[in-house]
C-alpha cells in the first residue's frame, strides 16, 4: 500500500514496531537463554514507536506538506512475522537480523523522506535507526556465538 | 492503516454554556452534517437574543472577580485547560474531521496550532507587564498598567472550527477578560468539546461562555453595549460591511480577518523538485478552504520550456492526490463544507471556462477512495491562461482550484499580486536572496512567505492581513493579542 501522509507513515511505523516486538517476543519464549536479550527488543520496540508518534504529535502542522511528506509502501517492508516451530537459535536469530535490516531502511527511509518537514520527525527515525544499528552489531555477536 | 474510529458516536446534542451551565436554547435547531458521510451528527442551535444577553450578562457578572484574579492564578487555568487539550489531542482531532472533512494530518495540526496558543498566553504574567520610567520631571514618575476591558464576544468560521477561536480566547482571559464565543453553527462540535474541558479545567462560572448560532447571536454581540471588543474571522462582506462597521458605530474595538486571494510566485530558479510538494498544500490543503490558502500561481519568466515543465509536474502530482474521508489514512484531499459550498465552487469553474481560461485538470466528477456520496466532493482543478480580471482570477472561491497565470519578470508579478484588493497570504518560491528579500519589501501582504506556500504565523506572531483581507488595527494571536485585550492606564504620579 503507497504512504503519502504522515498519519499513514506513522501507523506504518506503529505496525511494524509492533510485529517486530511480536518476533521478539517468540523468541524469548523459544529461546530461555538468551530470553533477557529478546525481550528487551520486544520492550524497546514500544519506545520507539513512542518517540516517533511523540515527535509526530508535537510538531504536526497543516501548514507544512503533511498530506504529501511520505513516498513509502508497506509492501517494501516486509518481514518473517512466524518461524517455523524447530527454528534453531542460530536461524532465528538470522531472521532478527534481516527483520532489523528492514525496519533500518524503514527508518532511515522515513527520515530522509520528512527531512525538509518536521524537524523533530526525522530526529527521531534518526535516532531510532541508530538504536537499530546498535541492535544489528548485538545479533551478529549472537550469531556468531551461536556457530 | 485504517480508517480511523469516528469519535462522534449518533447524534451530538449541542448546548450553549453559559455561565457554567450546559444550557438548551429556545431556538430552532439545525443539522450538523459530516461533509464526507452524509451523515448528521449533531443538532445545533440557532439561539435567540434573549440568550446571547443572558451570555452577556453572565460574562459581565464574572468580569470584576476574575480581573482580581491575578494574572499567574489566570495562567494556571490556562495550563490545567492546555494540559486537558492535550490529552484529548487526538479525540478532538478527529472531532474536526468529522464536522468539517479535512484530513487527519491537518486535523491535528489545527489541533497542535490551537494549543501553542494556550500555551503562548500562559506567559501572559510576563506579557502584559507594563512599564515605568523615573523622574520624567523632577520627583515625579510615570508608568503604564495593561488593564482588562471587560467582555469579549468571538466569531469563529466554518474552516477551522477548533482553532479560530483560540486565536483570541487564551489570550482574551489571561489577561482578565471574559469571554462570549460564538462558533459557525455548521461545525460546532469542536468548540462544545473545548468548553467541556473548559468547564473541566475549572474556569469560574460566566468566564467562559459559548452561544451557538447565526446572525442573530452576532448582531446581538455587536449591539450589545456590555461587549467591549469583537474579534471576527469570516468573509469580507460580513468583516468589513457589518462587523467592522459595527463596532465603530458602537465603539467597540475590534479585529476582523477576512477574505483572501493569495498568489503564489514561481521564480524560474525555485527548488522545482520540492516545490511542487509545497503546491500541493498550498493550494488543495483543506480543500482550499483557508484564508492562507493558494489562489492563483503566477509563473514568472519567459522560458516555455521551465514554464511547461513546471505545471506539467504540478497536473501530474495533483492528478494523484486522493481525495476521500478525512479519517482514512490514505487521504490527502476530504471534502468541501457543504453541497452549497461546492456548488459555488462549481460556479466559479464554470465561470473560468466561459471567460476562456483553459482547463487543464477537472476536478468536477470527483473520483474518490471509499464508498462515500459525492455530495460536497471535489477533486482538484487547474485552469491555465487565467488572467487576474477574470472572476477565478480575482475573487476568492475558496476551493480546491488552482488558476495559473504567467509574468514576464519579477517587477510585473508584484504589480499583479498587489493589484488585487486582498492582501493576506502570498508567496514566492526561489533561490535567489535578493529577488525574495525584493518581493518581500515591495508585496502589500499581511503575511509573506519565502518557500512557504501556507504563510500561518505561529502562535507567538501575529497573524497579519492587508487591503481586504484585515480591518483593525492589532491582530490576533500573540503579544498583539495581549495589547487587544488590554487598555494602557498610563500613571503619572507625584507625591509632595
Amino acid at each position: 500500500m503507497e504512504i503519502s501522509t504522515c498519519s499513514g507513515a506513522i501507523s506504518l511505523t506503529k505496525e511494524l514496531e509492533n510485529e517486530s516486538a511480536k518476533v521478539y517476543q517468540e523468541l524469548a519464549q523459544k529461546f530461555e537463554k538468551d530470553k533477557d536479550l529478546f525481550l528487551a527488543f520486544a520492550k524497546e520496540n514500544g519506545k520507539f514507536y513512542s518517540q516517533v508518534e511523540r515527535a509526530y504529535y508535537g510538531v504536526i502542522t497543516d501548514a507544512l506538506e503533511g498530506c504529501f511528506a511520505f513516498n513509502l509502501n508497506s509492501e517494501d517492508y516486509q518481514f518473517k512475522k512466524i518461524l517455523p516451530k524447530d527454528i534453531s537459535l542460530s536461524n532465528a536469530v538470522a531472521e532478527a537480523l534481516k527483520m532489523e535490516e528492514v525496519m533500518l531502511r524503514f527508518c532511515q527511509t522515513a527520515a530522509e523522506q520528512s527531512k525538509h518537514l518536521m524537524a523533530d520527525v526525522p530526529r527521531a527515525f534518526t535516532l531510532v535507526a541508530k538504536k537499530r544499528n546498535e541492535r544489528i552489531f548485538k545479533l551478529k555477536e549472537l550469531i556468531e556465538k551461536t556457530k | 492503516m485504517a480508517i480511523l474510529e469516528e469519535p462522534v458516536k449518533g447524534v451530538k446534542e449541542v448546548k450553549n454554556y453559559v455561565n457554567g451551565e450546559w444550557v438548551d436554547s429556545k431556538g430552532k435547531i439545525v443539522d450538523v452534517v459530516n461533509p464526507a458521510t452524509g451523515k448528521v451528527i449533531g443538532k445545533c442551535p440557532i439561539s435567540t437574543k434573549e440568550e446571547i444577553d443572558a451570555a452577556v450578562a453572565a460574562a459581565k457578572a464574572a468580569y470584576p472577580e476574575w480581573r482580581r484574579t491575578t494574572p499567574l492564578a489566570r495562567s494556571r487555568y490556562l495550563f490545567r485547560f492546555r494540559q486537558l487539550l492535550e490529552e484529548n489531542f487526538e479525540e478532538l482531532s478527529r472531532i474536526q474531521t468529522m464536522e468539517h472533512g479535512k484530513c487527519i494530518d491537518e486535523s491535528r495540526g489545527e489541533t497542535r496550532r490551537g494549543i501553542e496558543n494556550v500555551e503562548v498566553a500562559c506567559g501572559t504574567p510576563t506579557l502584559m507587564q507594563g512599564y515605568y520610567s523615573e523622574d520624567i520631571a523632577s520627583g515625579i514618575d510615570e508608568w503604564v498598567i495593561p488593564t482588562p476591558l471587560g467582555v469579549f464576544g468571538i466569531i469563529g468560521p466554518f474552516n477551522f472550527p477548533f482553532m479560530i477561536p483560540l486565536w483570541s480566547a487564551p489570550y482574551a482571559l489571561a489577561t482578565g477578560n471574559t469571554v462570549v464565543i460564538k462558533p459557525s453553527s455548521e461545525v460546532p462540535l469542536s468548540q462544545t468539546s473545548i468548553a467541556e474541558l473548559a468547564e473541566e479545567a475549572g474556569f469560574p462560572p460566566g468566564v467562559y461562555n459559548v452561544v451557538n448560532g447565526g446572525r442573530t447571536v452576532v448582531n446581538g454581540m455587536l449591539e450589545h453595549k456590555d461587549i467591549v471588543g469583537i474579534t471576527f474571522v469570516g468573509s469580507t462582506p460580513t468583516g468589513r460591511d457589518v462587523i467592522y462597521k459595527k463596532c465603530g458605530e458602537t465603539g467597540k474595538r475590534v479585529i476582523a480577518q477576512c477574505g483572501a486571494k493569495n498568489f503564489i510566485v514561481i521564480m524560474p530558479d525555485c527548488n522545482v523538485k520540492a516545490t511542487i510538494p509545497a503546491m500541493m498544500t498550498s493550494f488543495f490543503g483543506n480543500a482550499g478552504q483557508r484564508c492562507l490558502s493558494g489562489a492563483n500561481l503566477l509563473i514568472v519568466g519567459d522560458d516555455d520550456k521551465f514554464y511547461k515543465n513546471f505545471l506539467d509536474q504540478v497536473v501530474e502530482m495533483t492528478s494523484k492526490i486522493k481525495v476521500g474521508y478525512g479519517l482514512d489514512e490514505r487521504v490527502q484531499m476530504g471534502p468541501v463544507r457543504d453541497k452549497d459550498k461546492k456548488a459555488n465552487i462549481l460556479q466559479y469553474i464554470e465561470s473560468g471556462i466561459k471567460e476562456g481560461a483553459k482547463l487543464i485538470l477537472d476536478g468536477r466528477k470527483p473520483k474518490i477512495v471509499g464508498d462515500y456520496p459525492d455530495t460536497c466532493f471535489l477533486n482538484p482543478t487547474i485552469f491555465e491562461n487565467v488572467s487576474p480580471t477574470m472572476k477565478i482570477g480575482a475573487e476568492e472561491i475558496f476551493g480546491p482550484v488552482m488558476s495559473v497565470m504567467r509574468a514576464k519578470n519579477l517587477d510585473q508579478a508584484i504589480e499583479i499580486c498587489n493589484a488585487n484588493p486582498f492582501g493576506n497570504g502570498d508567496a514566492i518560491f526561489t533561490q535567489s536572496g535578493r529577488d525574495a528579500r525584493y518581493f518581500l519589501y515591495n508585496a502589500e501582504s499581511g503575511n509573506v512567505g519565502i518557500n512557504i506556500g501556507i504563510v500561518a504565523p505561529m502562535a507567538f506572531f501575529p497573524f497579519s492581513g492587508m487591503k481586504d483581507s484585515f480591518y483593525g488595527v492589532l491582530h490576533t494571536q500573540g503579544k498583539e493579542a495581549v495589547r487587544f485585550f488590554t487598555e494602557s492606564k498610563v500613571v503619572i504620579q507625584r507625591w509632595f
